[in-house]
This record gives structure tokens, sequence and C-alpha cells, in this order.
């Protein structure tokens, strides 16, 4: 075969080839496009949706906003009435420490317990405690049968105490506890035991 | 075939898998022109046999794997490039031009034919996942230029010197 027409052989052949590599390009390209055309039509999409979630969000947070400005306020209104009224209230209260000492190990405190003032021993253990008493015509007092359900028994009563600030020690209650009133600090003890009186 | 055609084709053989199992880029590869050189220096069905040989030892070697139903498809292609070598031969009979003809035309010759490889290769790989040709041959239109690019070079650079260097070992005039 010629040389020339060999040549021209061969430039087809090339040619066949580049065009055949080139229509791959275009295609790989138009194949790209199109992938790229339906993602960005999804993205839109998602866009879309998300400024609408990011909207509707945006109005419910100024919404939420707006209430908790306004509880803020309302419980600022609240918080200074509250103030005012135990401004009013605090020449009317004391704070005193109960102990309930069941004689068994178990000691529980009530410390600090907000009770009115001039309030007597046992008024102040019923609001830390259910105490059941009776009350003597006789004596003009109470006598405490049981705290929180456990009963005078046998031997066993329930004393009460009053701690003395100078000697540093505990003092039999010489009274009824609806005979002994409280003062702003005191700290008292109720104790269930065997009396061992000698006052 | 004689004692001489099986040795160096044994030879031949070795050197292609050596080479496709050596580490290099993708799609870059020495098999084609070692083929179609064979081809046509030692006739078309030479070259054919050692193109059908190397692909099938180097579906069982390859680093990328085991080629499976793809290897007919290479075997094939490779086989091709070896025939095509021959063919190149006795069209060209004795007409042995400058350098420059000989290396244009195995050049534009290795991008024909290295297509060729790449459509029937693909073609194995669509049969094998059962795709579409076409959108194979789009999926993996890079690696086929790269192909066709490394290989028109690779054909227009060496092709007449290992012509040369082989044929004056042989003891041909070239």
């Amino acid at each position: 075969m010629k040389e020339t027409k060999r040549n021209f052989i061969m430039v087809v052949l090339v040619w066949i080839t580049s065009v055949f590599l080139v229509s791959l390009v275009g295609a790989y390209y138009y194949v790209e496009f199109q992938k790229e055309k339906s993602a960005n039509t999804v993205y839109v999409s998602m866009y879309n949706n998300l400024l609408k979630n990011y909207t509707s969000l945006l109005q419910n947070y100024t919404k939420l906003l707006n209430d908790y400005n306004s509880l803020a306020q309302s419980y600022e209104t609240e918080r200074q009435n509250l103030t005012r009224l135990l401004q009013q209230y605090e020449s009317c209260i004391m704070g005193v420490n109960i102990c309930i000492d069941y004689g068994n190990g178990t000691i529980l405190w009530y410390n600090q317990t907000i009770v009115p003032l001039r309030c007597n021993l046992l008024q102040a253990t019923r609001m830390v405690a259910l105490v059941n008493s009776t009350y003597w015509p006789a004596y003009q007092a109470s006598f405490v049968d049981a705290i929180n359900g456990v009963w005078n028994k046998c031997a066993y009563y329930w004393m009460w105490y009053c701690w003395d600030e100078e000697s540093k020690a505990w003092k039999y209650g010489n009274c009824g506890a609806d005979l002994y009133f409280l003062s702003d600090g005191e700290t008292v003890r109720w104790r269930y035991e065997i009396p061992n009186y000698t006052g | 075939m004689n004692c001489r055609h099986i040795a160096t084709l044994t030879v031949m053989a070795a050197l292609c898998i050596g080479i496709q199992l050596t580490p290099r880029p993708p799609n870059f590869e020495f098999t084609s022109l070692i083929c179609f050189l064979s081809g046509f220096l030692f006739g078309p069905w030479f070259g054919a046999l050692l193109g059908a040989l190397t692909m099938f030892i180097n579906g069982f070697l390859s680093p990328w794997g085991f080629a499976g139903i793809i290897m007919p498809f290479q075997m094939l292609g490779m086989a091709l490039m070896g025939f095509a070598g021959g063919t190149y031969r006795k069209l060209l009979g004795n007409d042995f031009s400058s350098s420059k003809s000989l290396n244009f035309e195995s050049a534009c010759l290795a991008a024909f034919l290295t297509l060729i490889y790449d459509i029937i290769t693909n073609a194995g790989y669509a049969v094998l996942f059962n795709l579409e040709i076409v959108i194979v041959l789009i999926a993996g239109v890079w690696f086929s230029i790269i192909h066709v690019a490394s290989n028109t070079i690779l054909f227009g650079v060496a092709f007449h010197r290992l012509v040369k260097i082989i044929g004056s070992l042989a003891g041909e005039s070239l």
C-alpha cells in the first residue's frame, strides 16, 4: 500500500477516534449538566423549604420572646408585691429550731421554722409534725400523746426540752407545751423517753 | 510455531506481565506496545496469541483483583492489538519509509486500536453489571482519554526505535 494512502487511512482513523472521544466528553458533560441541573432543582426546593421553616421559626421566636418579656414583667410585678407583703409580715413572724428525737437514733431537725410571734410550743410542733394531744382542764394545759404516730406507751413519753444558752445544756420543759411561748431563734427538742424528771 | 517462537512468546509474555504488575498510573501501560510490536515482528497470530495470553495471566495476577467476566474482553482487545501489528506489517510490505512516517502511522494506529480496546473492555463491564454500554463509555471517558493519549505518545516515540533494536537483535534489517 502506498504511503500517501496509508497516511490518509491513518488520518481517518485518528479523526474517527477524536470524534468518538470528543463525543464522549460532550456526552459526559451533558450527563454531568443534567445531574447538576436536577440537583440544583432539589437544592432550590430545599432552600425554599429552609427559608419557609426559618421564617416560621423566626415568627415563633418573636412570639416566644414577647411571651417571655410579658412573663418576666408579670414576674417582676409579682416579686415586688410579694417582697412588700413579706416586709409587712416580717414583723409578725419569727424563726425557731425544733428537734424531734424518736429515741431510737432517729433525730429530725426543723431549723428556722417560721412561726407567728407569740406562738406556743404545741402550735409550733404542729407546724412540722402530726401531733395528738389531750387537754387537761385541771391543769389548763395540753398533754402530748403522740408525735407522727409514735404514741406514749408503757413508761415512754414525749418530753420536751429547751436549750439553755447560758449553761449550754438542754433543760426539761416545766409546763405543758401549749403554755410555753417561744421566742425568736429559740431551740427546742421533743424526746421519746422514759422520763427522768427531777425538776 | 517452533521452539524459538514459543520461547520468544514466553519471554514477551513474561515481560508484559512484569510491566503490567509494576506500579504505574492508571491506564498507562506498555502491553499494547509490546503486543503490537510482537505482532509486527513475528506475525499477526503471534501478536494475537501474546495479547490474549498476557491478559489471561494478568486477569489472575492484577493488583486490581481478579478480572472475572471482563477477562475474555481484555484478551480479545489485546489480541486485536497484536493482530493489528502483524497486519500493519503486511500492509507495509517492504516499504519501510522514513522513521517519521512510521512513528506517525503507529501513533495513529495506537490511538484507534486503544479506543477499540477500551470499547471492548467497557462492553465487558456493561455486560457484567447489566448497564448500557454508552453509559459505561461516558463514565470512563477520562480513563479512555488518558489511555489513548498515553499509547499514542508511547507508540509515536518508541515504536520505530524498538522495531530497529529488536530487528537488529533478531538479525533482520528493518
